[in-house]
């Protein structure tokens, strides 16, 4: 095999000539030269979430080592490891705030990443496995904030823990078995702990890690998706340096935002799903506490959970419910397979709508999570929260319409009709939430049933009007 | 597999029986690994648990108090006719920890809102079957036993 021997002089001298020679990196300096980003008709803004993502991830990584100093797992070093790091550690409080933040940040940039790929639709062909790659990451996410969640071994984590866990038992055939795995036992304990320490400190890590190096290189392979309209390869913004130093300045946006963030509020903004008060030590035999809720991104399962009767179609409710939000989620990762439009590169104005409609969907069970509006007793009134929460769902509806005519994908309405229905039915007519849903999917199954007869009959008329 | 019709060659009879070394060599690979992973049986308790002098104190001053019974939680609770009762504390949703309300004279599971009657038949919400019973006696020397084991008392 020949050395690589790159585009300098053999005689040459310094590092860069001295690293050509030996790894023939001149190729991958041109490639970088002339590298570019197209510039759509749309903000450019979204083509900045995902290393926005990438940046927070950076600082989970470090942060997550500093913490791996002080913290030991185990039944009576948990918390009180963790009560150490906040308390005695000089500047504990601020790694762990800064851990905490950047998660929440994390995640809420790589939300906003997918939705814009999603309305964007980068998703088609050729970069179906960037999608794919991207919904693992989205997965893994969700796997570091569960599995760290229990790491601290409080009260919430405890129960937090014991409900995530108990829905793996809806797996058909291996739920049990699942179940006891996850958990190290029947029930949650410290061997759970255990378990999830291992998971969040080097499996999912280095899962992560491998899977970010393909997203990457296959972003690298191909190029960042251009807009749907602007496909013809038109102006372009260089990589290196232009569109690498904006990336830069915006890390050090977010760094700034995030620290100043960690210092004025160490446990989080207060809103319920969004704070991380270390609060009690975990007690097995301590009944779970009212108002106890899960991470902000889980609240829309947990809604769910609440929602669903103890039994439906022979399932036990919670069953039923699991299976749901697992049908979503393979929807989700086969939208690059099911955007028939956007693959044969058409519009696909559908698919911008089934995104909103699926915004509007999780806002609304999040809003009813939070209890807005059921007044100030120990149990919340129901019907007024979802009196209430309508409101404001119809409030997110609205703004996505307002978004897609300022986006110019104003034509197909029928997702976020479905979902504003379903709100109006629930919220304001008492129906009850399941049935309330039923109604609308078949009303969405009615209206898409007839547009897609009327675009086959006009496709008939035109082959029959015009013989050519 | 080589296709039906086909004559079975030296290639494709070794690549079926490489394929078959591979598979054996994957499932003694992975079958260590998951039975590694699976957790190790825990002790059923059977016999009879009695309370501890800080659970008796718990029951006296809450009226409901949460006791271990092997890998199981049981609720141990006084109702307003000061009839001692025990009911499985594991909510049958989703594996929360149920309370005692003694002013509504209910188990409440504060998750996602479940409620159960005081012989652990749900009454409201999200939980799909009723909660263990158990039987619970004041023995004469004022010591509470609960009888675990399912047996004709949980009638």
């Amino acid at each position: 095999m020949s050395a690589p021997t790159g585009g300098t002089h053999p005689e040459a001298k310094g590092l860069y000539p001295w690293l050509d020679r030996r790894y023939g990196i001149t190729p991958l300096i041109e490639f970088l030269k002339h590298k570019e980003v197209p510039i759509g008709s749309h903000s450019m803004i979204w083509y900045y979430l995902g290393g926005i993502t990438l940046f927070f991830f950076t600082i989970q990584l470090v942060s997550g080592v500093l913490l791996l100093a002080y913290y030991q797992a185990g039944e009576s070093t948990s918390y009180e490891s963790i009560r150490f790091i906040t308390t005695k550690v000089p500047f504990g409080w601020l790694v762990r705030s800064m851990h905490c933040w950047s998660a929440h940040l994390m995640i809420l940039s790589l939300v906003t990443h997918m939705l814009s790929t999603m309305v964007l639709k980068a998703y088609r062909p050729p970069r179906e496995l960037t999608w794919i790659t991207g919904f693992l990451l989205f997965a893994f996410a969700l796997g570091f904030g569960f599995s760290g969640y229990l790491l601290p071994w409080n009260e919430l984590a405890f129960f937090a823990t014991a409900v995530g866990t108990d829905s793996m038992k809806a797996v058909p055939g291996i739920g049990e078995w699942l179940l006891q795995v996850m958990r190290g036992g029947t029930d949650v304990s410290i061997n759970t702990l255990y378990r999830f320490f291992a998971l969040h400190v080097v499996v999912l890590p280095l899962l992560t890690v491998g899977i970010v190096a393909f997203h990457l290189i296959f972003i690298q392979r191909q190029g960042m998706a251009a807009p749907m309209a602007h496909d013809k390869p038109g102006r372009g913004m260089k990589f290196f340096p232009d569109f690498a130093l904006r990336d830069l300045l915006l890390w050090l946006v977010c760094l700034i935002a995030l620290a100043s963030l960690a210092v004025f509020l160490p446990y989080g903004p207060g809103i319920p799903g969004m704070e991380w008060e270390l609060g009690k030590k975990a007690n097995p035999l301590a009944p779970a506490y009212p108002g106890i809720k899960p991470e902000w991104y889980f609240l829309w399962v947990y809604q769910l959970l609440k929602e669903f009767p103890a039994h439906l179609f022979g399932m036990e409710g919670s069953q039923a419910a699991i299976a749901l939000v697992s049908v979503l989620f393979a929807v989700w990762a086969l939208v690059p397979w099911l955007d028939r439009d956007a693959r044969s590169n058409r519009a696909s104005p559908a698919f911008t709508d089934l995104a909103m409609a699926a915004l509007v969907f999780l806002a609304y069970l999040t809003l009813k999570a939070w209890d807005i509006g059921g007044g100030d007793g120990p149990l919340p009134d129901v019907r007024a929260v979802a009196r209430a929460c309508a409101y404001w769902g119809l409030v997110v509806a609205a703004a996505t319409v307002v978004f897609r005519f300022a986006m110019g994908s104003a034509r197909f309405f029928d997702f976020t009709a479905a979902a504003a229905l379903q709100i109006v039915l629930h919220g304001f007519l008492g129906v009850s939430y399941l049935a309330a849903g039923a109604i609308a999917v078949l009303l969405l199954a009615v209206s898409l049933g007839v547009r897609m007869l009327r675009s086959r009959n006009a496709a008939r008329a035109t082959v029959g009007g015009a013989p050519r | 597999m080589p296709p039906v019709g086909e004559k079975i060659n030296r290639r494709s009879l070794l690549d079926v029986l490489l394929a078959i070394g591979v598979v054996g060599w994957l499932a003694s690979v992975l079958f260590p690994v998951l039975r590694y992973l699976k957790p190790l049986g825990v002790q059923t308790q059977n016999g009879p648990i009695k309370l501890k002098g800080e659970e008796l104190s718990k029951l006296e001053k809450d009226h409901s108090v949460i006791v271990r019974a092997g890998a199981a939680r049981i609720v141990v609770f006084e109702d307003s006719t000061q009839q001692l009762r025990a009911l499985s504390a594991k909510c049958t949703h989703e594996g929360c920890t149920v309370q005692y309300v003694p002013g509504e004279s209910v188990i409440w599971c504060a998750c996602h809102n479940g409620r159960f009657d005081l012989d652990g038949r749900v009454l409201a919400g999200p939980p799909p079957r009723t909660l263990e019973k158990y039987s619970c006696t004041r023995e004469s020397d004022g010591s509470v036993v609960v009888q675990l084991g399912r047996g004709p008392e949980a009638a």
